[in-house]
């Protein structure tokens, strides 16, 4: 899926990945390709995105969000 | 005649204003592209955002959630420049602001200004408004210069203090234009938002996009709840329009400046052009005189 994590004035992730696991309202989530459409805040903690190609998952630490998640793709605001 | 040295002085001093003017255009056209690309590339994020208020707020009334009923009091966002030398772009957005204040009717006390830029500040506290706050416009929009805008005016919003908070500052619509404009920012309305999305991408130029319909997604499921959504969204979606306004007005200024500054240097060019051309008008004078000044004392002792 597209995945784009983006803060108001940078993006600091836009392309394929596999699944992300970010931390959710309602506890921590993982997304995959497919999901159905989703919006939910997202609390203090660590975005976990993990690529296409086989390299090391990449960890962004944050302190609260929104994410979007719609048939294309997600969309992760900080 | 006009000293021939004098000439040559206001010739050279031509030349070096003429460097200068020169060289402050480059600049601005290199800083008027980075501004672009800068503008660009916030536009995912805005329009995510965007997205994600059209699906919330289409259950829930937004002007019933976030407005102050008949508070007029009315806070401007006023961005300029810092610095001058960029033509009419500061006095169009300060011109436009104390419009849409007489407009309204507004007391000078019923007004509050955040100023953005020095020229912005000057402006309001030497007509004596009161400027709750002031910011420089450099070139570096940072994350955290936006959040405290956005605390600054949404603060005073929430706390009821003003019934609508406004931002002015001058739009880029290409190199050659720019317009001033005036958008309300509290209590928050989808139309003037996407309105500002859509006017990150110039109508024309290099990195002008097609502007597409905004998308209204359906069958979402929301958590925890929309009023959460909304609450954790309204400030991210002031933060767009404060930045995307930096944006705009540093775009602006720069296309501004490059403009000025290139007829600066034009006409510099006519003027010495024009003074070459009295200067070597002189020199030839200076030289048939010379000429029949001898020919003539020749003569003179000839006979």
């Amino acid at each position: 899926m597209h995945l784009v994590i983006a803060k108001v004035n940078e993006n600091l992730f836009d392309g394929e990945a596999k699944s992300v696991t970010v931390p959710g309202a309602a506890g921590e989530m993982t997304v995959l390709g497919g999901h159905e459409p989703l919006i939910t805040t997202l609390r203090a903690g660590t975005i976990v995105v993990r690529q296409l190609a086989d390299v090391e998952p990449l960890q962004i630490p944050i302190s609260g969000g929104m994410l979007e998640v719609r048939h294309d793709g997600a969309i992760i605001l900080l | 005649m006009a000293g021939l040295k004098q000439i040559k002085s206001q010739i050279r001093s031509y030349e070096k204003t003429q460097t200068v003017t020169k060289a402050m255009e480059a600049v601005s056209a290199a800083k008027m592209r980075k501004a672009q690309v800068t503008a660009l590339a916030g536009r995912p994020y805005a329009k995510a955002a965007v997205s994600i208020l059209a699906r919330v707020s289409g259950m829930k009334e937004l002007s019933q959630n976030f407005s102050n009923g008949s508070n007029t009091n009315a806070l401007y966002v006023v961005i300029t420049s810092d610095k001058g030398l960029a033509g009419a772009l500061n006095s169009s957005v300060l011109r436009a602001t104390l419009a849409d204040i007489n407009s309204l009717g507004l007391k000078r006390d019923a007004v509050s200004v955040i100023a953005i830029g020095k020229k912005a500040n000057d402006f309001f506290s030497t007509r004596g408004f009161r400027v709750e706050a002031f910011h420089n416009n450099n070139d570096k929009i940072t994350a955290d210069m936006v959040e405290q805008i956005v605390r600054e005016a949404m603060n005073r919003f929430s706390m009821g203090e003003v019934g609508t908070v406004k931002i002015a500052f001058q739009n880029f619509i290409s190199t050659l234009e720019q317009k001033p404009a005036l958008y309300t920012m509290l209590p928050l309305s989808l139309g003037e938002l996407s309105k500002v999305v859509d006017g990150i991408a110039p109508s024309k130029g290099a990195f002008s996009e097609p502007s597409n319909e905004l998308e209204v997604p359906n069958a979402y499921t929301v958590e925890p709840s929309d009023e959460a959504v909304l609450e954790a969204l309204l400030p991210k979606l002031a933060a767009i329009f404060v930045y995307h306004a930096l944006l705009e007005s540093q775009a602006s200024e720069h296309s501004a400046r490059m403009v000025s500054m290139k007829s600066a240097s034009d006409k510099a060019g006519e003027k010495e052009e024009e003074l070459t051309l009295e200067y070597n008008k002189a020199r030839q004078a200076a030289i048939t005189r010379e000429v029949s000044e001898i020919i003539g004392g020749m003569e003179a002792m000839a006979n």
